[in-house]
């Protein structure tokens, strides 16, 4: 931390601090900026402000009572950290799932990741100054919001997913909202395309800016969009694949410089090959139980521990639950994918200019309530 | 490097050093190894000259010790592992920031947490918790507590 | 003429006058309800409707709630140049009204140096923001009034050899010589690139998006008008919007043929109207444009005047030169 140097002397190095309120600071994020004219020197993200203890608060409940905290940890991955938490527990007790349980959490957790990226998409170009990308994206979101608050009762943070499969079925309004939400999104792709991607100020603020190399990467533990841009195509559906992600066919998307650039263009392409999961999800949802019937209400899972990874928006993430045989967790650790994401931003940031560094800290992608757990 | 050939080469830096594979895939590993305190950047030079990253670093807190859970990754399917190494109360592990420059921040947090002190990074503030904060939140004397275990209890 | 009372210089003056700040207030406020509509409605949304019909009040409200607030003036702020620069920054705009040709005979000064008049007053926002941004003791403010010097510096060139490609043609600096000479043909036909970079420089020089770095909310919170509340701020927000309508009736003016109707047919339309209906779809069109692209990195804005906006506008300058020899 720099020491506040308080003689009259000349210094050409400023300190300008970026947040923890400021309109483009995604969640409270603070980063001490040393700043030579325009251009970083040092750049010294602080975290911390949004800790509300969730790793204390799993120690202290039982695991079915700490079922809604996972979706509260990534917000805006909700459906997916619910559904990697609920992974987690039936993998340590073995619950076995029903098949159409397995498709309709693989259906909603696709839905989810579109909207956050949807959402990232919005405030990346807000953040550059394009404002009206933004509402259209909420548009969107607004569609998936409805579709997945239709079935399990909230629009941002779930608790849909249980132990042994879902809460509720799905309906034929739930499959008809769905492939209407397809469709619509089919012509979206060329719109957004036109305004966003093809815009040439857009490609001059994002090209060559905040260049992650693979091997940065690998030292930050930098997983997800961020890492694929840089052309490793590592995607835990694909390496560990979980539920019925082996049965559906998609591509991993991958970018080649690691600049802003590509992982817009990884984040974007995602989103589609996500409708193309949903889509053959929805062509072999199978009938059957939703809920398996043989979950005791109160969980008695052996000792030991385990470790369930998922494919986050963001990245790679997991719950690490040592248990102790009583009906909750001894220890219950939370790997984030922003954690790698941002503290990679200490050695990309210096030699950028300010204006750079809102890019690449919109580009990233972090949502800082994750980090701070 | 396969993981094969890692298994080998752990192995023999650390020829009394338990290493249980995993059959069930509860740990996510392939297989985790318990490493002596003095051994875990012998350990981690081999991980990172194998092309591993660094997953996350974690701490555990039983009644008799700290054990801290090292998990490395590849980008390869399933090629997770698991280094174990138990460290007292306390004791001072080495720091392996320099080797992976990410555990800057999870050694960061896990002294944040548990308190435990790695030798050789240099910066140790507070990650999440406030600047002054001198409680260790996630250590089983802290706060309220539903149980406190000793390791054997756990792991057998 | 000088008869009576009525037809006295000071009374023109002061009559012009009044009238001149009754325009720009009233056009400031068409101009944010207007902005906000187009806002609205690009973004598929439509923008205030509760205020009076399809929120036509909402400025005057929103000016009302503006004036109630508290003027707060940071620790260790200049205060003397705190609260100097919102004025400086709306005032000299005001001066560029008396020369603009809203019709045949309704022009409140005809001076023959009128574009200079204009363009020599529209500098001082430079310095008002400068003042802004540099007594508001605030980091933030700073880097938004360096930013606003170094654009408005750099645009300044562009702007003006493009003003004067036109004024060669018409070897005056009048304004109602500029119009008159361009009743069988606007000057955009005949000078579409000198029109362009005007556009583009004036864009600039407003500190309009793509090039409001100046205030570009997301980056630096507001920039330079970061510290100013209330009635300092409304100041700052009303004299940007006067300066959009200024630098629009310019190019009207100099490119669009003025009060003349296309290709010298008027339709029986009075010139005002016509004036006034070029102007405000130039007003519009920057609007559109604030409202679709992102905001330019700044050293990029910076190479694009100078590598780019400022030879082309000599090269430009050079073959009118060369043109006008020849003919």
């Amino acid at each position: 931390m720099a020491e506040q140097d308080n003689t009259q002397e000349y210094r050409r190095i400023y300190t300008l601090n970026l947040g923890p309120q400021h309109p483009s600071t995604h969640g409270v994020l603070r980063i001490l900026l040393d700043l030579d004219g325009e251009y970083i020197v040092k750049a010294d993200p602080v975290i911390g402000y949004g800790h509300r203890g969730h790793e204390k608060m799993g120690e202290n409940r039982q695991y079915k009572q700490f079922l809604p905290n996972a979706s509260r940890l990534d917000y805006l991955s909700g459906m997916l950290f619910n559904h990697g938490f609920v992974l987690a527990v039936e993998k340590l007790v073995g619950i076995e799932v029903p098949e159409r349980a397995k498709y309709i959490r693989v259906i909603a957790s696709e839905l989810n990741r579109i909207s956050s990226h949807l959402l990232w998409f919005g405030t990346y170009i807000m953040d550059l100054g394009g404002f009206t990308p933004f509402l259209y994206a909420f548009d969107d979101r607004e569609q998936i919001l409805d579709i997945l608050d239709s079935v399990s009762g909230s629009r941002l943070t779930y608790s849909y997913c249980r132990f042994g499969g879902v809460t509720r079925d799905v309906d034929y309004k739930f499959i008809d909202m769905t492939r209407a939400f397809l469709k619509r999104m089919e012509t979206r792709w060329a719109d957004y395309d036109d305004l966003v991607t093809k815009n040439i100020i857009f490609i001059h603020r994002t090209r060559g800016v905040g260049i992650i190399d693979e091997e940065l990467a690998r030292q930050y533990g930098v997983t997800g969009p961020n890492l694929r841009a840089c052309g490793v195509g590592f995607d835990v559906r694909r390496s560990e694949p979980y539920e019925v992600y082996d049965r559906l066919d998609f591509e991993v998307p991958t970018g080649s410089s690691g600049d802003a650039l590509d992982r817009y263009y990884v984040r974007f392409k995602e989103m589609q090959q996500s409708c193309r999961i949903i889509d053959q999800a929805l062509d072999q949802l199978p009938g059957g139980d939703f809920l398996t019937k043989k979950v005791p209400q109160k969980l008695a899972p052996p000792k030991g521990e385990v470790y369930a990874a998922f494919e986050s928006a963001r990245g790679l993430s997991a719950f690490y639950l040592v248990s102790d045989g009583s009906p909750g967790p001894y220890r219950c650790h939370i790997r984030v994918p922003s954690f790698g994401n941002l503290n990679v931003l200490s050695e990309v940031l210096p030699g950028t200019l300010v204006a750079d560094a809102i890019s690449i800290l919109g580009s990233i992608d972090v949502v800082i309530p994750e980090i701070d757990r | 490097m396969k993981v094969k050939e890692l298994e080998a080469i752990m192995l023999e830096k650390f020829p009394d050093a338990p290493l249980k594979r995993d059959e069930t895939g509860l740990t996510g590993a392939l297989w985790s190894i318990d490493v002596p305190i003095s051994g875990i950047r012998d350990a981690a030079k081999a991980f990172g000259s194998a092309g591993f990253f660094l997953e996350s670093i974690t701490a555990l807190d039983f009644e008799d010790t700290f054990e801290l859970v090292y998990h490395f990754n590849r980008y390869e399917p399933k090629s997770r592992l698991v280094v174990r190494v138990l460290c007292g109360h306390d004791q001072v592990p080495a720091s392996i920031c320099d080797i992976f420059r990410g555990a800057g921040w999870l050694e960061r947090e896990v002294h944040d947490f548990f308190g435990i002190s790695f030798s050789g990074n240099t910066d140790l503030r507070a990650l999440l918790l406030p600047e002054d904060a001198d409680y260790r939140p996630l250590r089983k004397t802290f706060g309220k507590v539903s149980a406190y275990h000793k390791r054997e209890e756990i792991y057998g | 003429m000088s008869e009576g009372l009525l037809g006295s210089e000071w009374f023109r003056l002061i009559l012009g006058l009044l009238i001149v700040l009754g325009f720009a207030s009233l056009n400031a406020l068409f101009l944010v309800w207007l902005e906000r509509k187009v806002a609205g409605h690009i973004q598929l949304r439509p923008g205030p409707m509760e205020v009076g019909p399809h929120g036509l009040l909402q400025t005057i409200m929103d000016a009302i709630k503006l004036m109630g607030k508290e003027l707060i003036l940071p620790a260790k702020a200049d205060r003397k140049l705190f609260f100097l620069a919102p004025v400086l920054v709306f005032m000299p705009v005001l001066v560029g009204f008396l020369v603009l040709p809203f019709g045949p005979s309704m022009i409140i000064r005809d001076m023959n140096l009128g574009v200079l008049l204009v363009f020599a007053f529209s500098t001082f926002t430079v310095l008002a923001i400068l003042a802004g941004g540099w007594a508001s003791n605030n980091k933030y403010a700073l880097l938004g009034a360096i930013r606003s010097v170094a654009q408005n510096v750099a645009y300044e060139i562009p702007l003006l050899l493009a003003v004067m490609s036109v004024v060669l043609m018409v070897h005056s600096l009048s304004f109602s010589e500029i119009v008159t000479s361009q009743k069988s043909v606007w000057f955009v036909f005949v000078q579409p690139i000198a029109c362009l970079i005007y556009l583009i420089s004036a864009t600039a020089e407003t500190n309009r998006a793509p090039f409001d770095i100046p205030e570009a909310e997301s980056e630096l919170v507001a920039g330079f008008h970061t510290e100013y509340s209330g009635m300092g701020f409304g100041l700052f927000f009303l004299a940007e919007y006067t300066n959009m309508f200024i630098v629009c009736a310019v190019a009207t003016s100099l490119f669009f043929g003025g009060w003349n109707g296309l290709f010298g047919i008027s339709l029986g339309i009075p010139g005002v109207f016509w004036f006034l209906f070029k102007t405000y779809a130039l007003i519009f069109i920057l609007m559109w444009v604030r409202w679709t692209f992102p905001r330019v990195r700044f050293d990029q804005l910076m190479n694009f005047s100078w590598k780019v906006m400022i030879p082309l506008s000599l090269a430009n300058l050079v073959v009118t030169a060369i043109v006008l020899k020849l003919i």
